[in-house]
């Protein structure tokens, strides 16, 4: 459920260089991430999406880290310790470095993407158990970006002035590879959260990778109808039932 | 009819307690509902014939401590994630470790200007 959830933030980015005005350094969401089987729900794991300002030494950067953590009654079956992190320029969320590290069970990977824009090349590596390591340079198209970066991105895009129906196609890097998705804008809904009653853009995702998302209308974000349109309920298709992801609680918001 | 029906509540009712002790408790109502209801129309049709087997009444006993399980950890058990120093310390040394990778990234490609951020 957790890879569903992250691969639905693959699909959501955008090539156009949208300036950042949502989005601010220190700006926590905390999610719950749920499975709904016909309307009985259970609680899987907490997920967090965080910012901070990294400075360097020739520029500061925006850290953009999100992170999935099962829930300890579930630590014992199937532990799920996830970090996934980009670093980006504060202003266009053009990824420079992405990391993924992912502890599932007894899985773990480690996948880190260092892009030069300027060649449109990402230079990749690979790291899984007993020490395997491989390293592969790849060529991306403009404006290909990483999925977190993906996420926050999507953020920036203004829903205001969309016509409802408007789609956007995507292109999105995951596991060494680019993938083409879409959006759609819905139009607005009035939804309840934890943090109390929220209008929120719906947008529906869709892939080109028919196999990976069920449809093209399975999967749908709200992104709050303010200036910080930060995410705060998603729904997505899974095999027997529904994932969902709901806001629990959104600190250090920069409108 | 009788016999498929005891048999399905049995079936029914074991699945509720083993869901009932997973962390998937939630999902035991399912089961739990299809034992009681198979139970009763299987006991329905024993009194009819006047005999009502054990069984069926063991079924219903499996879902009660089911659904009692079940009730208790919804209301007593709360959501919480321990066991994150880790991921934690990872998250420390990832940062650490990206900022002496970037700082080795040919400037040209970093074409953005040093801005404040808002914290």
């Amino acid at each position: 459920m957790i890879h569903r959830f992250f691969f639905l933030l693959y699909l959501l980015s955008f090539s156009l260089n949208a300036q950042n005005n949502a989005i601010a350094a220190g700006e926590k969401l905390t999610f719950t991430a749920t499975y709904n089987m016909s309307g009985i729900l259970t609680d899987i794991a907490e997920v967090t999406m965080e910012t901070n300002s990294v400075k360097t030494a020739k520029a500061t950067l925006l850290r953009l880290k999100c992170t999935a953590a099962t829930y300890s009654k579930w630590d014992n079956f199937f532990k799920i310790r996830d970090l996934y992190e980009s670093y980006v320029s504060p202003t266009t969320l053009t990824p420079y470095l992405y990391k993924r590290d992912i502890n599932e069970g007894n899985y773990y990977k480690f996948m880190k993407y260092t892009f030069s824009h300027k060649n449109n090349t990402v230079k990749s590596q690979l790291k899984k158990k007993n020490d395997y390591e491989e390293n592969k340079d790849i060529a991306i198209n403009s404006g290909t970006i990483d999925i977190v970066t993906a996420l926050y991105k999507v953020r920036l895009f203004d829903y205001k002035n969309m016509p409802v129906g408007t789609s956007k196609s995507l292109t999105v890097i995951f596991d060494r590879a680019e993938f083409k998705g879409q959006i759609t804008y819905l139009g607005k809904e009035t939804i309840s959260t934890a943090i109390g009653n929220k209008t929120c853009y719906k947008i529906a995702i869709g892939s080109s990778e028919t196999d990976v998302l069920k449809g093209k209308n399975s999967n749908f974000l709200w992104l709050t109808a303010d200036k910080n349109k930060i995410p705060v309920y998603g729904k997505f298709k899974i095999p027997v039932g529904n994932g969902e992801l709901k806001i629990t609680s959104a600190t250090g918001l920069k409108h | 009819m009788k016999n498929i029906l005891t048999i399905l509540a049995i079936i029914a009712s074991v699945l509720a307690v083993i869901l009932a002790v997973l962390p998937l408790s939630n999902l035991a109502i399912i089961p739990s509902i299809i034992a009681l209801v198979c139970g009763l129309i299987a006991f329905y049709l024993s009194k009819k014939t006047g005999e009502v087997k054990k069984i069926i009444q063991f079924t219903f006993l499996l879902t009660i401590i089911a659904l009692a399980i079940t009730t208790y950890k919804s209301l007593y058990n709360t959501n919480e994630v321990t066991n994150t120093e880790t991921l934690e310390n990872k998250e420390i040394k990832s940062e650490e470790e990206a900022i002496e990778e970037l700082n080795e990234l040919d400037i040209d490609d970093i074409e953005i200007e040093d801005i404040n951020i808002e914290e």
